[in-house]
């Protein structure tokens, strides 16, 4: 389950056989809700902001320069930290997580596999309020170290950088967890015992050939916790409480508060170059693999 | 007798409530090519991962050059597996993949490359050892997987099914190759097959396993022509079967017709007398030991003939093969009558 890029490489090969008429609909639908919204949205950027708000119909670069804007750029890098940041926790749980899932027995796994996604099924505002109620100062937490017999300072642990951090690890943690669960799944048994038969130990083995093979499901779980971070609003609002700033806000307060349409969308526009460029690059490594792999 | 490479003794393993190794002993020797023959489910598999590590016995002792190593993890059994889906390291080159157990080993560098290289050679693939696995056809694989375990030159080398991926053709090839290369490094193999004709063309010495227990061992020949068991007499080669009934000493088949055998059917009064093929000749009306019967199909095969006769002696066709120069003599058509006979010496009985 390469989520979306399997489908993709399913689609493209499709087209070569399948008439593509089928795909009319969806394309349609796509462009008309999707694609041309976004585009006009996107052509904001390169207008002037009216006076009082609104848009001012004259071409001009600045909005694009502004990003560069130290104060703005340096949004994009913490972000982009964040991002990655969340990112590799949620890699290096995630992936432990799907190789425990897969060392089960089959019948369980599917099971185990049920209750890993189970809070993906409700609702995000309410996961991440949860956290709040975890992360307060008198919360679940902070209740529970009191009642363990700790009776010092706790360290502050709501609305902070560490509180988006961990609200954006438990969020796309399935994610991950599917990811990396697929090529787990399909690997050949025979081929770990194959590495210990010829003298690796445990670690060699996971080290050696495991985890180089299972590299596609790291990368596509890394690339959507990354994407789907550094353009996230509601945790970096809900738990960072306004501390600090991502992305995600900054093009929201341009929006919506200080209702400058065209900055918004030169943000926008260069937070959409940076996702697609990771999801390009993603599809095409894990194509690649998948490629070499059908040549014959 | 030189002390044996290695002895099983009285291994046992069950998986729940299935005797997986229902309690077998066995010796081989250095230097042997051994087959473990027998159909799925007939606990030759679970053996072959046994001697290899990865499946500990319930009970019992494996014991390699005098010492126990029951209970030594896989990394640690000088022995090594080829296994049956070849398991070779998609992510590596063929050479990286034979290197693999040599740097495991720690050894250095340029001794790698040099023991690389010459198992290389002595697989014919020095040309692809850059190549990808997935980027080989099947039988290159084969040889991969053989070179990765041969060349770290294991005192034993397991082979599971190694052949059974292949075409018939190149089967045939590899049977040759297998036997070469065994020959040429002096290392026991143990194979695990299903198929008997490849334990026959193979192996110095075969097991016949059934349920988990070993049926017989001996040399291809010795099971060939002397079968313990209706189970092995049926599993190696080609054999008729004749139901009988023993009266008074006599052996009387369905068709009342007496058979002899050298060796009585011990204290049954039913059993099967059994003969191979090639042991049938024609004529010999009016003797022991003669069948008659209707010609139902003649196959033919190259060097010989297969001739199939319906008799009221058996419930299945008896077989006949004929060489090309008998039958050229003797024209057989399908529907003509016949009869064959065979020496007493050619008849194995089994009580059922």
């Amino acid at each position: 389950m390469h989520w979306r890029i399997a489908p993709q490489i399913q689609a493209r090969r499709m087209i070569d056989r399948k008439p593509l008429y089928l795909m009319t609909p969806a394309l349609a639908w796509l462009t008309a809700f999707m694609v041309a919204p976004c585009l006009m949205i996107l052509a904001l950027a390169f207008f002037q902001r009216g006076i009082y708000g609104g848009i001012d119909y004259t071409f001009t670069l600045e909005n694009i320069a502004l990003v560069f804007d130290p104060l703005y750029a340096n949004i994009f890098l913490k972000s982009a930290f964040i991002a990655g940041l969340s990112a590799t926790i949620a890699v290096v749980i995630g992936y432990a997580a799907a190789f425990a899932i897969t060392a089960a027995p089959a019948k369980r796994q599917a099971m185990l596999l049920f209750f890993a996604v189970l809070p993906f099924w409700s609702n995000y505002l309410v996961r991440t309020y949860a956290w709040i109620v975890m992360l307060n100062r008198e919360g679940l937490i902070a209740g529970a170290a009191q009642w363990l017999g700790y009776d010092g300072e706790l360290p502050k642990m709501l609305y902070t950088e560490t509180a988006v951090v961990i609200g954006l690890v438990y969020n796309y943690l399935p994610f991950v967890i599917l990811a990396c669960y697929a090529p787990l799944s399909r690997l050949n048994p025979e081929i770990a015992e194959a590495s210990r038969d010829l003298g690796g130990n445990g670690w060699t083995t996971f080290r050696r050939v495991i985890l180089p093979m299972t590299v596609p499901g790291i990368a596509t779980g890394f690339v959507f916790v990354f994407v789907l971070s550094i353009g996230n609003f509601v945790t970096p609002a809900l738990l960072g409480g306004g501390q600090f700033q991502m992305i995600g806000n900054l093009v929201y307060a341009q929006f919506l508060t200080a209702n400058d349409w065209p900055f918004g969308a030169a943000l926008s526009m260069f937070l959409i170059a940076i996702m697609m460029g990771l999801l390009t690059l993603q599809t095409y490594a894990s194509e690649r693999a998948s490629g070499a792999r059908r040549e014959e | 007798m030189t002390q044996p490479l290695l002895t099983i003794r009285n291994v046992r393993k069950n998986f729940g409530s299935v005797k997986a190794i229902d309690g077998i002993d066995l010796d081989i020797h250095e230097n042997e090519f051994f087959a473990l023959l027998g159909a799925s489910g007939s606990g030759k598999t679970t053996l072959l991962r046994m001697l290899a590590g990865f499946e500990l016995p319930d009970d019992g002792e494996v014991i390699l050059d005098g010492k126990d190593v029951s209970q030594v993890p896989p990394n640690h059994r000088p022995v090594n597996l080829m296994f049956q889906s070849y398991a070779l390291f998609p992510n590596m080159s063929v050479a990286r993949n034979i290197a693999y157990g040599l740097e495991m080993e720690k050894l250095p560098k340029a001794e790698i490359r040099s023991r690389v290289d010459e198992i290389l050679e002595v697989i014919q693939l020095s040309h692809l050892a850059n190549r990808k696995p997935d980027q080989l056809s099947g039988g290159q694989r084969q040889r991969v997987a053989l070179a990765r375990a041969l060349v770290k030159r294991p005192r034993l080398l397991l082979l599971d099914e190694p052949l059974g991926a292949l075409d018939k053709k190149l089967r045939g090839e590899m049977q040759l190759e297998l036997k070469r290369i065994q020959n040429e490094f002096g290392i026991t193999f143990i194979i695990v097959t299903h198929d008997q004709e490849e334990a026959l063309v193979m192996a110095d010495r075969v097991a016949i396993l059934k349920d988990g227990r070993l049926l017989q061992s001996g040399t291809p020949q010795e099971i060939y022509e002397h079968p313990e068991s209706r189970f092995a007499a049926d599993f190696i080669g080609v054999m008729n079967f004749f139901p009988v009934t023993q009266e008074s000493g006599h052996l009387r088949a369905q068709d009342g017709s007496t058979i002899t055998a050298n060796t009585p059917l011990e204290s049954a009064a039913r059993g099967v007398a059994a003969v191979r093929p090639e042991r049938l000749h024609i004529g010999g009306n009016d003797r022991d030991n003669s069948i008659s019967g209707t010609v139902s199909a003649i196959a033919y095969h190259g060097l010989d003939l297969q001739v199939h006769l319906k008799t009221p002696a058996s419930p299945d066709p008896v077989l006949i093969r004929l060489t090309a120069d008998v039958a050229e003599r003797a024209p057989i058509g399908v529907g003509d009558s016949l009869t064959v006979h065979w020496a007493a010496k050619d008849t194995r009985v089994f009580a059922v």
